[in-house]
């Protein structure tokens, strides 16, 4: 019976405890070490109706763009640290420079520089859920233009 | 504390048959055979004999009636709303079963906050990437958001002159989209 009396404020007592170490572990939302981030480089023109097989996992994606071949030229995968820089070689003499910045909602920010030659083509920063894509496309190339796949897994 | 003070403490209560049975036989025996404690107890008699002939002459007289109509009129009279609802949230709060509340709650605001670590298919809008600033260096971009197959595609255009190959390439009229 003396248990059963001092249940409630047990319970209370644990329900405070519960909601201090939920908030505590809610605000150490740990940062990752690394970004895994990988590039793939397609080919989309309108000569063929040749759809690459290894683009399956993208094919809703890439009907987006309305090209009638899409052929997958490179795929480049490479862990940067966090405000470290990686260049992707991009065909046509292109680069593809990629700074992760930060980590926050399950978003990986990230910085892309894109340059032509020495020229600097496209400057932009783009939030990507975590373990997702973007899509770059335009840059003229074989016929066709690149489209360049650009994902960021933090780990 | 002697025999007797203990004994008139108890007096009281032995009149109107509150003590045990052991009890009232010690009371009993001692005023039976103690001339100061039988005198307290013919005074406690003798006052409870007034005071019922007080009590018993002056009911008559009293309104009971009124009485009764005040009280009926009190119970069914409601409280202004502020008080009733005063009551009601003290009452509240002070049942076990807030106990019960507050921990029930933390779940639903947990669960509420983490749904979609655990459901990451309900994430719609959410699971598109967004684009915070963008720099064309003076070439036209345009950006495209498409909910179904959850894509963002940033569109570069070739500026006039071409940038290294494509002057030989067969120009592309721009995004299809």
């Amino acid at each position: 019976m003396k248990l059963l009396k001092k249940l409630p404020s047990r319970v209370l007592l644990f329900s405070w405890l519960t909601l201090v170490a939920a908030g505590t572990l809610g605000a150490a939302e740990k940062q990752p070490q690394t970004v895994q981030v990988s590039i793939g480089t397609i080919l989309a023109s309108n000569q063929s109706d040749e759809f690459d097989a290894k683009l399956k996992g993208m094919e809703g994606q890439l009907k987006v763009l309305k090209y009638r071949s899409y052929r997958l030229l490179k795929n480049e995968s490479q862990s940067v640290p966090w405000r470290g820089e990686k260049v992707f070689e991009i065909p046509g003499g292109r680069t593809l420079t990629v700074t992760p910045q930060e980590f926050r909602d399950n978003q990986v920010s990230v910085k892309v520089r894109l340059t032509q030659g020495q020229k600097p083509a496209l400057d932009t920063t783009v939030k990507i859920p975590n373990k997702r894509n973007f899509i770059l496309a335009g840059p003229q190339h074989e016929g066709g233009i690149l489209v360049l796949s650009i994902s960021a897994s933090a780990q | 504390m002697n025999e007797c003070e203990r004994i008139e403490q108890s007096l009281g209560r032995w009149l109107d048959g509150e003590l045990s049975a052991a009890e009232s036989e010690v009371v009993r025996a001692h005023v039976s055979g103690c001339a100061r404690c039988g005198a307290a107890q013919k005074t406690f008699e003798k006052l409870e004999r007034v005071i019922g002939n007080v009590l018993v002459a002056a009911a008559p007289r009293i309104e009971f009636a009124s009485f009764w109509r005040d009280l009926e009129r009190r119970m069914h009279d409601r409280p202004p709303w502020h008080k009733e609802l005063g009551e009601r949230v003290h009452a509240w709060f002070a049942a076990p079963r807030t106990a019960w509340v507050i921990p029930a709650l933390i779940v639903v605001v947990l669960a509420v906050f983490s749904y979609d670590s655990y459901f990451p298919f309900w994430r719609s809008r959410s699971n598109l990437a967004t684009v915070e600033s963008i720099d064309a260096y003076g070439r036209s971009v345009a950006i495209l958001r498409e909910d179904e197959s959850k894509t963002t595609v940033i569109w570069l255009y070739q500026n006039q002159e071409g940038d290294d190959e494509a002057a030989e390439e067969t120009p592309q009229p721009g995004p299809a989209f």
